[in-house]
């Protein structure tokens, strides 16, 4: 069997342990629903600031909350990985003929379906709360940049996953990729940032993901900033996907 | 001092001793505060004074260091609450049960650990934000008050933590009751003021007792505010913390009983 074959049997394996275990699926859909509720409701009247251009606070939200989505959903194909290694499925996996890049290809496949289902969610809340949806191309970036976040979350979680071989690691996971979401752009724009905050969020790759992101939801899609989330969503997936490569080569060793 | 004081004092100092030998204890009560103690006053900074119904407070560190020890103070006691959740399923909880240790000891212990962890955080906390600028308007007197409410939260928050470790038995329930706590600090004005909400949100805020318990805590430390909103603050949390150690006492009854 071909790589992408098996490669989409394993994703359908990811996908449908969401029924089978819900309790590893359910918090990374409401996590991403109560932030967007909770952060909306809470900070709303930061947007009267000038630097928010009068754009609606709830607007403003969807792509911290669809990336959070796309990050519990990479978090999630590293978390399976992990049960996977210390259930014994990888071994048997690896004994048999099948290519090796199915084992990432798979989950980091399964968790852009995921996230694509979470920004679907928190479309359905955003309308609800009175956002309709950007157009076309508007929505489609916002979709994208969260399943590209996805990607560069799975390649993290299961690289630290292959290196660990344990569900132990998780909060690891969790916390690198909390951190690298929030020291970025999620409560307010650089503009009305302040101090030191304002220089780690200028160098986060993530920043530039989600202001592509959040230019798509609120002003439509700009050249330069989704140039700039193209570029940043490259780096990281080269960066994580490559960690990941590495940790699956030293898997067999 | 009684037995029963002494005992109380014996079994917290283990509850803290042990809470300092498991980092993943104490690192999450420190860690998450200060993330979004950072995030929050670099994110909001131009807030104060400049957004309508924001106080014309000195700075947004300053108005943010109240729900920040709440927040320390609420993981804290899951965490008590995780702890005597172990010692029940390794059987240690039982072995003082067969002992003759009085029954107040078991649960105030975890509580008074609670509270002495919570000031240490409280202090790290107020600490690192006046290297970053903030400062108590009401001086030492109002220092030592916001200890006092510090003292207070925790203590309901660590009988909150015994009684779901009672009640279950299970140290993954009583930790996964955090979002649960969580939910309630963010639907409050533990990080931004009632007065720039709306909504059903806002309704929620109003109803919800921790916005008036931070918003008196804060009163010392801004400097906005007056006694009122302290006495209204205070006498929450302390039948917060009168509910808890009922509800305490219930649930080592049943445990007791054996009816858990």
């Amino acid at each position: 069997m071909s790589t992408a074959h098996i490669s989409l049997s394993l994703a359908w394996r990811s996908l449908i342990l969401v029924r089978r275990m819900p309790s590893v699926f359910i918090p990374s859909l409401v996590m991403p629903l109560f932030i967007l509720v909770a952060t909306a409701g809470a900070f709303r009247g930061i947007g009267a600031l000038p630097a928010f251009e009068g754009s609606s606070y709830l607007a403003f939200t969807i792509p911290f909350a669809t990336m959070m989505g796309g990050g519990f959903a990479g978090i999630n194909a590293g978390s399976s990985l992990a049960r996977d290694i210390e259930g014994g499925f990888v071994d048997r996996l690896i004994a048999s003929p099948s290519p090796r890049l199915a084992l990432l290809l798979g989950p980091a496949l399964a968790a852009m379906v995921r996230s694509a289902f979470t920004t679907t969610i928190i479309f359905a809340a955003g309308f609800i709360g009175g956002v309709s949806l950007p157009g076309v191309t508007g929505t489609l970036v916002v979709y994208a940049v969260a399943a590209a976040f996805s990607v560069v979350t799975a390649g993290w979680s299961m690289g630290v996953a292959l290196r660990t071989g344990s569900v132990q690691s998780v909060p690891l996971m969790q916390v690198v990729v909390f951190t690298a979401i929030f020291f970025s752009v999620p409560y307010a724009p650089r503009e009305a940032q302040d101090g030191w905050l304002r220089t780690v969020s200028d160098w986060n790759p993530v920043t530039y993901m989600m202001e592509a992101s959040r230019d798509a939801e609120l002003a439509g899609v700009s050249a330069s900033s989704l140039g700039l989330g193209i570029l940043s969503a490259a780096i990281l997936i080269t960066l994580f996907g490559a960690f990941a490569l590495f940790g699956l080569r030293r898997l067999g060793n | 001092m009684s037995l029963a004081l002494r005992q109380t004092q014996a079994l917290s100092r283990r509850a803290v001793i042990r809470t300092l030998r498991i980092p993943q204890a104490w690192v999450p009560s420190l860690f998450f505060p200060l993330m979004l103690m950072a995030i929050f006053s670099g994110s909001f900074a131009q807030a104060p004074g400049r957004i309508p119904g924001f106080p014309e407070v000195a700075g947004f560190i300053d108005f943010v260091i109240a729900g920040i020890i709440l927040q320390a103070v609420l993981i804290s006691g899951t965490s008590q609450g995780a702890a005597l959740a172990i010692d029940i399923e390794g059987g240690f909880f039982d072995r003082l049960v067969s002992s003759p240790v009085s029954r107040l000891a078991l649960v105030s212990s975890r509580i008074l650990a609670n509270v002495v962890q919570g000031i240490a955080y409280a202090l790290f906390f107020i600490g690192i934000a006046m290297v970053f600028g903030a400062r108590i308007e009401y001086g030492f007197l109002g220092f030592l008050l916001v200890l006092v409410f510090t003292a207070l939260l925790a203590a309901a928050a660590g009988s909150l933590g015994v009684v779901l470790a009672l009640r279950s038995g299970s140290a993954e329930a009583a930790q996964g009751s955090f979002p649960l706590f969580f939910a309630l600090m963010f639907f409050s004005s533990a990080f931004f003021p009632r007065e720039t909400m709306d909504g059903w949100f806002k309704v929620v805020a109003d109803l919800n007792p921790i916005s008036y318990i931070v918003e008196g805590m804060r009163v010392p430390i801004v400097g906005i505010g007056d006694t009122t909103d302290v006495l209204i603050g205070l006498a929450l949390v302390v039948g917060l913390v009168a509910l808890g150690f009922i509800a305490c006492l219930m649930a080592l009854k049943r445990r007791l009983r054996g009816d858990l």
